[in-house]
């Protein structure tokens, strides 16, 4: 490592002092962004505060918000001391890793292929978008009379080829949810990052595989030492925006089970729902926000900084 | 180290020879530079004994050995690319390293081969840098580095000076050439750069529209340039190319310009306009070759001066004669502004007659 002498001085200048003199010097500057802070007030910075006031208060009997009763950090407490809360993490965070983690070795996998060139390859590529372009709700739907336990395409085929003697319950059975789950969660994010490291391929320099080549790698060396470290600025944003969309799904998990059976599929944002809308408990679900809002924020501030340190050591594109 | 054939080689792309029926027999330890314009087929052909790129037909032998169907890492060669093509996220070490590593060599052989390599090339204290942290001159270096640890049979290089600013570039030139004569290497050298290769190869290839023109050492390219493409491309400035008509004058043979002036052909020369295909023939001369004098001079064929471009130790003079235009070099005390009145003087034995139909050069026998 070099160590840049620059840095040091460039920080110790940076007092908090300067930064309000700096701060008063533009402050015209601030006036031309102050019709957009306006609006980012309203619309983020309110709902945030409101959530965060909820969060210590319970709903009152005649759900009337403005009777409702101040109970301090009574909300936090239940919520961590009940296991469905450690539940329901353990599923989103299964729900995250692993359907962020497939659609990408999925996209890049498919990526790759439609990279070369071959006849119909224009036609497969639209092929493949189209999970990724349909209706989510209708997406869901679809699998649900897919992965029927009586009715559905799976199970018969299963049936008639003897793997099974009668059709699996995919989303009725606590254990099989979740996996069932995720897999159409898969299916409709792969084509996102194939997309994505299809474009990324593209910039991969042909001299530098053509070196490879003359320095006696194959397939997969020139993949793993010219194209794939080439991929890691595309692939570091693409699983970011997966990540971040996976802790937010509610759509293919609320309209397939709703949650169910027994919570074994709920995530987050599906249980937070079911609190708020079904049940009416608005302290508790603004209390359940604001823990997920700490843990995505904290999850996503060492990523931007991982991100920020791949970029300086030149892997992105 | 290996010699190398090509023979026939033939590459067809969508019906049209980006190489047509190239031939060459590279020694062992020779350094041959491609040269030609954009287009020509030089690094089509440096692909095909690369093995980068798939032949349509012919031979191509390293060492012994028919290579046609061998996978480019098989076949021995190391490569130098015009970008350098260095792993950028590995360091110096590793991208010297690597095609040592995909051969499975111990890892203290890696170590002493790498070490040597960075000690021959002075780069031992770039080691442990990444690429982009090197100035172009170095990351050349390190390039140049990567081929020399295999230790390959042929070295192929594609224009690997290019992308360097013109100092650098006649400094990395000498350093390649120190390489070869050091390492006794066989170098396939592809540049469009005439300069670059007259100065650093024991051999030319001139190339133009797939075609191989003209096989031999610079000196011998340069003297006897077999067409005009070869003669126009190869020398700088360009050797001026006059067409002009043959025709007899009270039974002696001349070439007769444009603006009705004639020029009186030597006994040899006019065996050679004898040749042609017919009466069209155009005059070659180097600007070094043709003696300028700014009053009449028997022999000397009237012209008035185009263009003055004074260097400093040589002044170029421009002038118009039969449509073309015409090249001499005197020394920077020889007062001459343009539209000056003038007189060329050719020197018949230094002159270059080719056919006008044809374009090749015409010979005496």
């Amino acid at each position: 490592m070099t160590i840049r002498p620059t840095e040091v001085p460039a920080r110790a200048t940076a007092r908090p002092a300067g930064v309000f003199r700096r701060a008063w010097i533009h402050r015209a500057d601030y006036l031309y962004v102050l019709p957009a802070i306006v609006v980012m007030l309203i619309v983020i910075a309110y709902p945030v505060y409101y959530t965060i006031e909820l969060s210590f208060y319970n709903t009152p009997p005649s759900l009337q918000l403005r009777d409702k009763i101040f109970v301090g950090f009574d909300n936090y407490a239940i919520i961590l001391g009940s296991d469905v809360f450690w539940q329901v993490t353990l599923n989103t965070f299964i729900w995250t890793i692993v359907s962020t983690g497939c659609a990408y070795i999925l996209g890049l996998g498919c990526a790759l292929c439609l990279h070369r060139a071959f006849p119909g390859r224009a036609v497969m590529r639209a092929i493949l978008i189209i999970p990724w372009v349909i209706s989510a709700v209708a997406a869901a739907y679809i699998w649900k009379w897919i992965y029927h336990s009586n009715f559905g395409v799976i199970g018969a085929l299963l049936v008639e080829l003897g793997f099974a003697g009668r059709p699996p319950n995919f989303i009725d059975s606590v254990n099989s949810v979740l996996p069932s789950l995720i897999v159409v969660n898969v299916w409709r994010e792969f084509p996102f990052a194939m997309i994505m490291l299809a474009a990324g391929l593209q910039t991969v320099p042909d001299q530098l595989l053509r070196a490879a080549k003359v320095d006696g790698a194959g397939a997969w060396h020139s993949f793993w030492h010219v194209t794939f470290p080439h991929l890691r600025g595309v692939s570091i944003a693409t699983i970011l925006l997966l990540a971040v969309a996976n802790f937010n799904s509610f759509i293919v998990t609320w309209i397939m089970t709703g949650g169910g059976p027994a919570n074994a599929s709920h995530i987050w944002i599906t249980h937070i729902y079911e609190i708020a809308f079904g049940r009416q408990r608005w302290g508790i679900a603004a209390a359940y926000s604001v823990i997920l809002f700490l843990i995505v924020m904290s999850l996503g501030y060492f990523y931007v900084r991982g991100l920020g340190g791949a970029e300086k050591e030149g892997g992105a594109s | 180290m290996a010699h190398v054939v090509l023979k026939n080689l033939i590459k067809t792309y969508g019906g049209y020879n980006a190489v047509n029926d190239v031939s060459l027999t590279i020694n062992d330890g020779e350094f041959v530079a491609l040269v030609g314009p954009s287009g020509c087929g030089k690094t089509t052909t440096l692909n095909l004994v690369a093995g980068l790129t798939s032949l349509t037909s012919g031979e191509i032998l390293i060492g012994e050995r028919l290579v046609n169907d061998v996978d480019p890492k098989n076949r021995d060669i190391a490569m130098v690319f015009q970008n350098y093509a260095l792993y950028p996220q590995k360091t110096v070490y590793a991208n010297l390293a690597f095609p040592l590593q995909m051969r499975k060599l111990p890892r203290d052989e890696i170590d002493r081969k790498v070490k040597q390599a960075a000690q021959m090339l002075d780069m031992t204290h770039l080691l442990e840098r990444k690429p982009r942290e090197l100035s172009g001159g170095q990351q050349q270096r390190v390039a140049l580095g990567r081929a020399l640890v295999r230790d390959p049979a042929v070295f192929l290089m594609d224009e690997p000076l290019s992308n360097l600013d013109a100092k650098l570039r006649v400094q990395m030139r000498s350093e390649i050439k120190r390489f070869h004569q050091d390492l006794k290497a066989t170098i396939i050298y592809v540049t469009h750069d005439q300069l670059e290769a007259v100065t650093m190869a024991d051999k030319l290839a001139v190339m133009s529209g797939g075609n191989l023109q003209q096989y031999d050492s610079p000196a011998k390219v340069f003297a006897n340039p077999v067409n005009m493409f070869v003669a126009s491309f190869i020398g700088s400035p360009a050797m001026s190319l006059v067409p002009l008509t043959a025709s007899t004058v009270d039974g002696r043979a001349v070439l007769a310009g444009a603006e009705g002036w004639t020029l009186a052909l030597s006994p040899l020369n006019a065996r050679k306009v004898q040749r042609a295909t017919s009466s069209k023939v155009v005059l070659g001369a180097r600007h070094s070759t043709i003696k300028l004098t700014t009053s009449a001079v028997p022999g000397a064929i009237p012209a008035k001066a185009y263009t003055v471009e004074p260097t400093g130790d040589v002044t170029f003079v421009q002038a118009m004669l039969s449509g073309a235009i015409v090249n001499i070099s005197v020394p920077p005390d020889v007062a001459v502004e343009a539209d000056q009145p003038i007189w060329l003087a050719f020197d018949q034995d230094r002159m270059h007659l080719f056919d006008g139909a044809t374009e090749l050069a015409l010979k005496a026998d």
